[in-house]
């Protein structure tokens, strides 16, 4: 369980003790509530419902942005300043380093998702009515929310952790992995479209698979580019 | 201790180490010199297991860096010329985190008796980011001996420092050393080598050439002798000549001459030398041998592998 003790370290001292983390935390989940503030009144129908659903959908994505930027300063960060080297002297896998690194910026991320999302609920409840909210927001629609932002949060972790192995400086790293990121989002909202009009159900879980895959595929190149040997050649 | 079997690393069409054999015995400290860019880094990196060799092995403690790596970094302490500590964390935390990640039993116990050898007992709670370069450089030894490695892998750990803290920090691997720790030390200041390297280790390109105990190394090639006198140079010159030496002037203080001539047999040839300055009335003050300091002596090897 080493990574968990990187993850831990990761979350506890780089995370909620750093001023500008939390501050940019703060901005992702303020952002999604001024799109509610300044959303009067939401139809009825359809139509309404797929706002509320994009509503709480923004309110999911936008804090998740914010664990690019996470990650593209944890590793280029480590590079920099060299503190990446006790850690490759020390007796662990290559795997629980880029693990330990992924889990700490994919715990505090989620959880800030997780916070605005019952936040927004909350908000937009109170501002267009809690049986209105209810009715387009169920229990299984927040979940696949939710769920969908965890793949999102490990495709763009394990994009930008490819991208900072091979930048040395972490802005570097957040412009090309930002690019790259912004590109998959249009491919993979693209498929989702036409996914939910192909038919119900089974189109937009075969998107979901293929995220999954994507992951895989991501993080199997992330552990690859963060073996040791690779990475203290560019140290 | 440490066994360098034939070690090659190549990056791309660079070889950083070509064929690299030495090895560092417990209760021993060897300096590895050279040039930048000799492979020092290189090797300290792959005995450490940081690192894999292209070809050739290492053996740390008789495990192969090949077949274990990890058990490898368990028995090695890395220091790097930056300390690289996280700057957010106390003391007690980072030595803590290090303790943990090297499975040592009881890791807060650790942390705090790690600090109290290094006198950092009173800032356990202060943040990294708030010590002095000295004082980080100690977090970066304490690290190094979080796990109580048999190895240490010393690279250019005195650099930045005052020259008080650098006699401290000295101090502190020769301390090591007495506790049978097998310690290779990474260094270009030739005179911190001399002082505590039991044997020295020389790369140039990549290729070992020089291994020696440091007394060893600095003896080599002729030995040189400085006589002290009063009276006028040329005709001590001429003297010397007479002697069948080349003499050459070392200096003037205090009214008295000096000049410096080298030979194989001191034994014969000081002798002569005496006995001719004195037959031209020079009045000798002082025949001495001159020692070579490391410095001087890896020079002599630099320049010889150049040419």
């Amino acid at each position: 369980m080493k990574w968990w003790l990187i993850a831990w370290r990761e979350i506890r001292w780089e995370v909620f003790l750093d001023r500008a983390s939390l501050l940019r935390m703060s901005i992702f989940i303020v952002i999604p509530m001024l799109f509610i503030f300044s959303n009067r009144r939401i139809p009825l129908g359809t139509g309404g419902d797929l706002t509320l659903v994009a509503l709480a959908a923004q309110s999911v994505f936008f804090p998740a942005l914010s664990g690019v930027a996470l990650i593209a300063a944890t590793f280029t960060a480590e590079k920099e300043n060299g503190t990446l080297v006790p850690l490759l002297a020390a007796p662990i896998r290559d795997f629980d380093i880029v693990l330990g690194k992924l889990v700490g910026m994919v715990v505090p991320v989620m959880l800030t998702c997780a916070v605005t999302l019952a936040a927004a609920y909350a908000l937009a409840s109170f501002r267009y009515g809690a049986p209105r909210v209810a009715s387009a927001l169920g229990p299984e629609v927040l979940y696949a929310i939710l769920v969908l932002a965890f793949l999102y949060l490990i495709t763009t972790g394990s994009i930008t952790m490819i991208v900072a192995a091979r930048v040395r400086s972490s802005r570097a790293a957040q412009q090309v992995a930002g690019l790259v990121i912004a590109l998959s989002v249009f491919v993979l909202g693209g498929l989702g479209f036409v996914a939910s009009q192909v038919a119900e159900g089974w189109p937009l879980v075969a998107v979901g698979a293929l995220l999954v895959l994507f992951d895989l595929v991501a993080l199997e190149i992330a552990r690859r580019v963060w073996q040791r040997g690779e990475v203290i050649a560019r140290i | 201790m440490i066994e360098v079997r034939d070690v090659t690393r190549q990056f791309g069409a660079l070889a950083a180490l070509s064929h690299a054999s030495f090895t560092v015995e417990p209760g021993e400290i060897v300096a590895l010199l050279g040039p930048n860019g000799a492979g020092k880094t290189t090797a300290s990196r792959i005995i450490g297991g940081i690192l894999a060799p292209s070809d050739g092995d290492v053996l740390v403690d008789g495990i192969s860096v090949r077949a274990d790596a990890n058990a490898v970094r368990a028995r090695c302490g890395f220091v790097t010329d930056q300390p690289s500590l996280y700057e957010r964390m106390p003391l007690r935390r980072y030595l803590g985190f290090f303790a943990r990640l090297y499975e040592v039993s009881d890791p807060d116990d650790r942390a705090l008796e790690l600090a109290k050898v290094l006198g950092l007992d009173d800032v356990l709670d202060t943040r990294l980011g708030a010590f002095s370069r000295g004082m980080r450089q100690k977090v970066a030894i304490a690290r190094a001996l979080v796990h109580d490695p048999p190895v240490l892998l010393l690279d250019e750990p005195a650099t930045a420092l005052d020259p008080e803290m650098a006699k401290t920090l000295r101090s502190f691997i020769v301390s090591l050393r007495a506790r049978h720790r097998a310690i290779l030390l990474t260094t270009h200041d030739l005179d911190e080598a001399q002082r505590i390297a039991d044997r020295v280790v020389v790369l140039y390109r990549g290729r070992v050439v020089r291994v020696g105990a440091t007394n060893e190394i600095r003896a080599v090639g002729q030995p040189r002798y400085t006589v002290t006198f009063a009276g006028d140079a040329a005709m001590a010159l001429s003297a010397l000549a007479k002697a069948g030496v080349r003499g050459e002037p070392a200096g003037a203080s205090d009214g008295l001459l000096a000049l410096r001539f080298a030979t194989d047999d001191p034994r014969t040839t000081n002798t002569a030398v005496l006995r001719s300055l004195l037959d031209a009335d020079i009045r000798v003050v002082t025949l001495a041998a001159e020692e070579r300091s490391l410095e001087e002596a890896y020079m002599a090897i630099l320049a010889d592998v150049r040419t």
